[in-house]
């Protein structure tokens, strides 16, 4: 009998992966479990509604009058799954969570992402979609927020022509002049590599893909919008250093948005 | 190229993860803190609210099994995988991944004739990010049996990898969230993946209608 140590060897990295995977999912979901955190609030106001859901539409199952304390167990997006002392467990709008006090009796007011806290945000993760040298384009990117004036980051974009495959990558520096305008504007420069593949019902045979170094320069808008959400409109202009006697100049139009934490 | 696409997932789930133990880690530690001051302090004395102690559970990630009606391929096994972020109680943003293995056209079954496609090239991949619409509710199964659900929407752009291309996809979605916790929920979903394709012929536009099932954990 013959092993095939080199499948054996990606089977054991496929399940290696795979059990981490799972490490991290029970670890979060045990941890969600395990986790007591115990913040309770006092209703101010003569009542507020539970809902059976995180969601308007859902119907209001209970009424918590004045003078109740609930305890607030988890959130997801800006509804508050709450227990009365009861025992009733519903989900509270946070406009309503906001009609309650804590027990050094400060009125309950939890950030909402408001324009505060996009000032002080560390990072941004973002999509965005537009067009390269007329083809469609898809960006991701994360950045690290260093300075209010300064952001550093990756991004990753994928064009899919009718002639050719285009993957890049570029490590950028965006700044700002304006950081305490809403829409601000930004100049960014990069630098990363460029991955170009023909059709393959353009090419005879074997793979003709060529990778070349990339620069990139660009100027762009972005705008907050609300809670932890801000769009991202850019335009840059990429120069891809081949090997031939001239250089490509390329374009890329892109308009997108990002959530910051 | 495949090699890069699932490293740049790879990369995505990492930040992703990394940020809501980053997150979890703080709220611990906070907790921790608490414990050690009811310790000290009377039961009565409760502590002002920390908002580091509400558990946000907003993202979403699951794999999904199904079938994939290749245009002129036949229909193939699906799996994948899905991450979300709820933005709102209406929207959401959704990443997904899959992958199935295309098999022949009724041609090549006919003919017998050699195959227009190398197993390689048979391999169908695609990843996509969209933008999600909740229309929700509650499902009754029994008078007292109920579960809040959600019906879905999605639109979305993304890439598909087959027949040694890479093709620009727009993809049109609709689904079921069943939400048996409050952290643990099915999916029911179809799935339609538009890209142009020339494998067969004249360029056109091919549809390639997924449906399929899927389990996944909010975070």
């Amino acid at each position: 009998m013959v092993i095939d140590f080199k499948k054996v060897y990606f089977n054991s990295i496929q399940l290696a992966k795979l059990g981490c995977v799972m490490c991290l999912m029970l670890g979060l979901i045990f941890h969600q479990v395990l986790a007591d955190d115990n913040v309770q609030v006092q209703i101010q106001q003569p009542y507020i509604d539970l809902h059976s859901g995180p969601a308007g539409g859902f119907p209001i199952i209970y009424v918590a009058a004045k003078n109740e304390w609930i305890t607030v167990l988890k959130r997801r997006t800006n509804w508050f799954k709450v227990e009365t002392v009861k025992g009733v467990q519903g989900w509270v709008k946070q406009d309503a969570l906001h009609l309650t006090q804590s027990s050094s009796g400060q009125a309950v007011k939890l950030s909402d992402g408001s324009f505060e806290s996009f000032a002080q945000r560390d990072f941004e993760f973002g999509a965005m979609g537009g067009s390269f040298e007329g083809v469609p384009s898809m960006t991701v990117f994360a950045d690290w927020v260093a300075t209010e004036n300064l952001v550093a980051g990756v991004s990753v974009t994928q064009a899919l022509g009718d002639l050719s495959e285009n993957q890049f990558f570029l490590v950028r520096v965006q700044h700002t002049t304006f950081p305490e305008w809403r829409v601000s504007p930004y100049v960014t420069l990069g630098a990363g590599q460029i991955r170009t593949k023909p059709r393959a019902n353009l090419v005879q045979s074997g793979d003709e893909a060529r990778t070349s170094d990339l620069l990139a320069a660009g100027l762009g808008l972005r705008y907050y919008i609300a809670q932890n959400f801000m769009l991202k409109l850019e335009y840059q202009h990429l120069q891809a250093l081949t090997n031939r006697d001239e250089n490509e100049d390329l374009e890329q139009w892109k308009l997108g948005f990002a959530v910051f934490f | 190229m495949e090699i890069g696409i699932r490293s740049f997932f790879l990369a995505m789930l990492c930040t992703v993860t990394s940020f809501s133990l980053y997150a979890q880690q703080g709220s611990q530690q906070s907790s921790q803190q608490e414990a050690e001051q009811s310790v000290i302090e009377p039961n009565i004395e409760r502590r002002d609210i920390n908002e580091a102690n509400i558990d946000s559970e907003n993202f979403e990630f699951g794999l999904l099994v199904g079938v994939i009606s290749i245009e002129d391929f036949s229909s193939s096994m699906v799996v994948g995988a899905r991450a979300a972020y709820h933005v709102n109680e209406d929207f959401f943003v959704e990443a997904t991944y899959g992958q199935a293995d295309a098999g022949e056209t009724s041609f090549e079954v006919l003919s017998g004739g050699a195959p227009f496609l190398t197993d390689e090239e048979r391999n169908f991949r695609y990843y996509n990010v969209s933008l999600g619409y909740n229309l929700n509710g509650e499902t009754f199964f029994t008078d007292n049996l109920v579960f809040n659900s959600a019906t879905y929407l999605t639109l979305g752009a993304g890439s598909t990898e087959f027949g040694g291309d890479e093709r620009f996809t727009l993809t049109l979605g609709a689904g079921y969230r069943l939400l048996l916790t409050d952290y643990f929920a099915l999916h029911l979903n179809v799935k339609d993946h538009l890209f142009n394709s020339e494998l067969i012929g004249a360029e056109k536009t091919t549809h390639n209608i997924e449906y399929g099932l899927g389990a996944t954990f909010f975070f």
